[in-house]
């Protein structure tokens, strides 16, 4: 007795912590409860590079981490998927078109010079100079009030663009934007100090083409192109909506499985009813702990994982009834109720756990989210569904004989007029029967 | 004192007729699934949606109730500027349980085209059509997936499915003899059959495509399925020992049947109650999702009282008279 004391002790210092954590730390709602985008962003291979490394993977999602930020939204995430994908989540994203143009623009900035290819013909020939030499970029105007880019080399950029400079006096020398020439000014005098300025060429920058280009090159050009192969955008109107209407499915669910209980297994149904509450309250605040962000399949999860919590306590109910009427004692009825349950809930609980492992690993991060919430749920509820309610079943029936069978949705007559399970010894010591 | 052999249900008398009901049952899925087959130009049971084929879907929210002939309109005018095939559907909002005062958005209309890629104009061209037809539809959804990306998940989510049937299958023969985790994965393969076969239906009836969370339904449903049958199972394993010596093995799997009957009916009714709440009074997206685990979950509470246990039966009762009559059998 001391230990189920104990225990229930122990219980409620477990739905204390549990409520304070709840109400204390933020719930992660999904992007498709808040409003915002998911993206998915590919690597594509190039003839350069025909193969996509974990180091050039490394370089594209540490450039595209840099655009995101420049986007200006919190909580935004860049996350590798597989060997060459860009899972990107922006929430409440304003201009999704202007966003999406600006996450998969390459941003290669090339200097060539003049040259020739084998029939003669004029051509634009690398120089090995390029983006990845600046160190930083800025937007200002020139002497006419034109909008420029202006550029800033970095130590080993400045030396390789003084050296070009001198080869090229006299000659012409382009600058390329994404395969595009943006101005191709005749080179005059060799420039030392690491400093030079894209204009707009004839027609010169708008402000916003220049703002653009200086936030690219800044943000780092992309190793290789990448392009959108997945998209999912929720507008926070529809989030808002189904926050609303999961919370109405849930207390709808909540409450008519706990009158269900009631009507059908009365006392030990109300216990089980309180079990639930607890289970909910313990894996809602785990939710919060770990953190599992909470998209509108998790959520379906955790009220399938309902249905599925009060299971266990069906089959041990089940059975305490069968015991009941077998004419055992309360004590033992409740004890082997629980006990021959056990492995039935073990067993079926486990398959629920493979199938959710292998959604998890497999699964999009929609069914993910799904699979999180549900294997989750399932082994809270074996210990809400077997501790917590042996120990309250315990504590309210004691070890009398049963007075009230109504108490168990029984009538008097049918007590002790069922059948017999004869046990071995070892399994009557295990239950605790006396002959 | 013996009520062991008064029974609700007979299992093992009435074989014959539960194998009927299961074909009745499985039939027309069966049918309209080699129909689809057939007929779908990508040959595939049902119809399927764009996280498998590739595709986006642009859903706008509207103010005002729509009907078929604003959707024909609709669909002339995508046309007109140069969107190829449009589907359009229209998703209707209950807001009669809540107050939605806010934004007030009384249809849906949902679009899917061929896959739009970053660099096109197409969703502010399709935005601009509404615009002119609807007044002030908001852009609440677009789900894009890529050609190479659908095919990528279509591989995924069956690798999914023979993996879990796998795990189930290794699981179920360590913790139980082979013969019932066959006809544990033959009742699992009983309701997915079920299941799809619905969908194919209502696919031809409705256009209802199935998609990444069908899959995992499907995926739940079989996680169900064996949780019954194991409940089942569990117990004919329990009373074989005690009793197998005073009753036949039919007498056996039929008490263990009616035992566990209240048990599999409550459970089921529980999980009904909570998918219920969550399909009447939940999101719009999940509809789909959540009919698939109803009729799943229905469908696998019959076949683990009715289908595995008649199957279990079914295979001792062979392996009985291949005992008693071994060479002429096993010549025939």
């Amino acid at each position: 007795m001391k230990n189920k004391i104990i225990m229930f002790w122990a219980i409620v210092l477990i739905v204390i912590v549990s409520t304070v954590i709840i109400f204390v730390k933020p719930t992660k709602l999904g992007l498709d409860l808040v409003g915002g985008s998911r993206l998915m962003l590919e690597a594509q291979t190039t003839d350069s590079i025909a193969k996509i490394t974990p180091e050039v993977m490394g370089r594209l999602q540490f450039a595209i981490e840099n655009r995101v930020n420049k986007l200006g939204v919190a909580e935004t995430v860049v996350q590798q998927v597989g060997e060459k994908r860009l899972l990107i989540e922006i929430p409440n994203v304003t201009d999704l078109k202007e966003a999406k143009a600006f996450l998969g623009e390459t941003a290669q900035l090339e200097f060539k010079k003049e040259g020739k290819d084998k029939d003669g013909n004029q051509i634009w020939i690398s120089t090995g100079l390029s983006g990845q030499d600046l160190s930083r970029s800025s937007l200002s105007t020139d002497q006419t009030g034109q909008w420029v880019v202006s550029l800033e080399f970095n130590d080993a950029g400045a030396k390789k663009f003084a050296d070009l400079t001198k080869s090229l006096v006299g000659q012409q020398m382009a600058i390329f934007f994404d395969g595009e020439i943006q101005s191709a000014p005749v080179i005059r005098e060799a420039i030392y100090g690491g400093k030079a300025q894209i204009s707009g060429g004839n027609s010169g920058f708008e402000y916003a083409e220049a703002e653009r280009m200086v936030n690219l090159l800044n943000a780092g050009a992309l190793p290789v192109p990448a392009k959108i192969v997945e998209e999912n955008t929720v507008g926070p109107t529809l989030g808002a909506d189904s926050i609303e209407k999961s919370k109405f499915a849930g207390i709808v669910g909540l409450g008519a499985v706990m009158l269900f209980m009631i009507a059908y297994y009365r006392l030990p149904g109300l216990i089980a009813d309180i079990a639930l509450i607890i289970y909910s309250l313990i894996l809602f605040a785990l939710f919060k702990t770990i953190p599992v962000t909470l998209t509108l399949a998790g959520i379906a999860g955790f009220i399938l994982s309902i249905g599925m919590a009060v299971d266990a306590n069906i089959l041990i109910f089940e059975r305490t009834k069968e015991e009941l009427r077998a004419g055992r004692n309360l004590f033992t009825a409740i004890n082997s109720g629980f006990d021959r349950a056990f492995t039935s809930i073990f067993d079926s609980n486990m398959t629920t756990i493979i199938t959710c492992t292998i959604l998890y690993l497999l699964g999009t991060s929609i069914v993910k989210g799904f699979a999180l919430t549900l294997a989750l749920g399932v082994i809270v509820s074996m210990f809400s569904a077997i501790t917590i309610t042996k120990n309250f079943m315990h504590l309210i029936f004691g070890t009398g004989e049963l007075k009230y069978p109504a108490l168990f949705g029984l009538s008097k007559d049918e007590i002790g007029k069922s059948y017999e399970a004869t046990e071995t010894k070892r399994e009557k010591a295990r239950f605790g029967i006396l002959d | 004192m013996f009520s062991l052999k008064k029974h609700v249900v007979h299992v093992v008398k009435y074989r014959v007729l539960w194998m009927v009901l299961s074909a009745i049952l499985l039939l027309p899925g069966i049918v309209a699934m080699i129909y689809s087959s057939v007929t779908y130009p990508n040959h595939a049971p049902m119809k399927v949606g764009i996280d498998y084929t590739g595709g986006t879907i642009l859903q706008y929210g509207l103010k005002q109730k729509i009907t078929n002939n604003d959707l024909t309109t609709t669909r002339t005018n995508l046309e007109k500027i140069g969107v190829e095939n449009p589907y359009l559907q229209i998703l209707n909002v209950n807001n009669t349980q809540q107050e939605n005062t806010k934004n007030n958005i009384n249809s849906i209309i949902s679009i899917r085209t061929k896959f739009i890629g970053e660099s096109s104009d197409d969703v502010e061209n399709i935005t601009n059509t509404l615009n002119q037809q609807y007044e002030s539809p908001e852009l609440i959804q677009v789900s894009s997936v890529g050609p190479t990306m659908g095919k990528e998940l279509f591989k995924n989510s069956l690798i999914a499915v023979g993996l879990a049937f796998l795990g189930i299958c290794v699981y179920l023969s360590i913790r139980f003899k082979f013969d019932y985790a066959l006809a544990a994965l033959l009742g699992i393969l009983h309701d997915v059959v079920f299941v799809c076969g619905v969908f194919s239906i209502l696919g031809l009836l409705y256009n209802v495509q199935i998609d990444g969370l069908f899959i995992t339904a499907i995926l739940t449903v079989i996680g169900f399925s064996v949780h019954d049958t194991i409940v089942v199972f569990d117990r004919i394993r329990e009373n074989l020992r005690y009793y197998s010596k005073k009753m036949s093995f039919g007498e056996i799997v039929d008490a263990s049947v009616n035992q566990t009957l209240a048990r599999s009916i409550n459970t089921s009714l529980t999980t009904l109650i909570t998918l219920g709440a969550l399909y009447f009074f939940g999101g719009v997206t999940t509809k789909d999702f959540v009919l698939a685990m109803i009729l799943g979950i229905a469908i696998g509470t019959y076949s683990s009282i009715f289908f595995c246990s008649m199957l279990v039966d079914f295979w001792n009762d062979k392996k009985q008279t291949q005992k008693s009559a071994p060479k002429e059998t096993l010549a025939v």
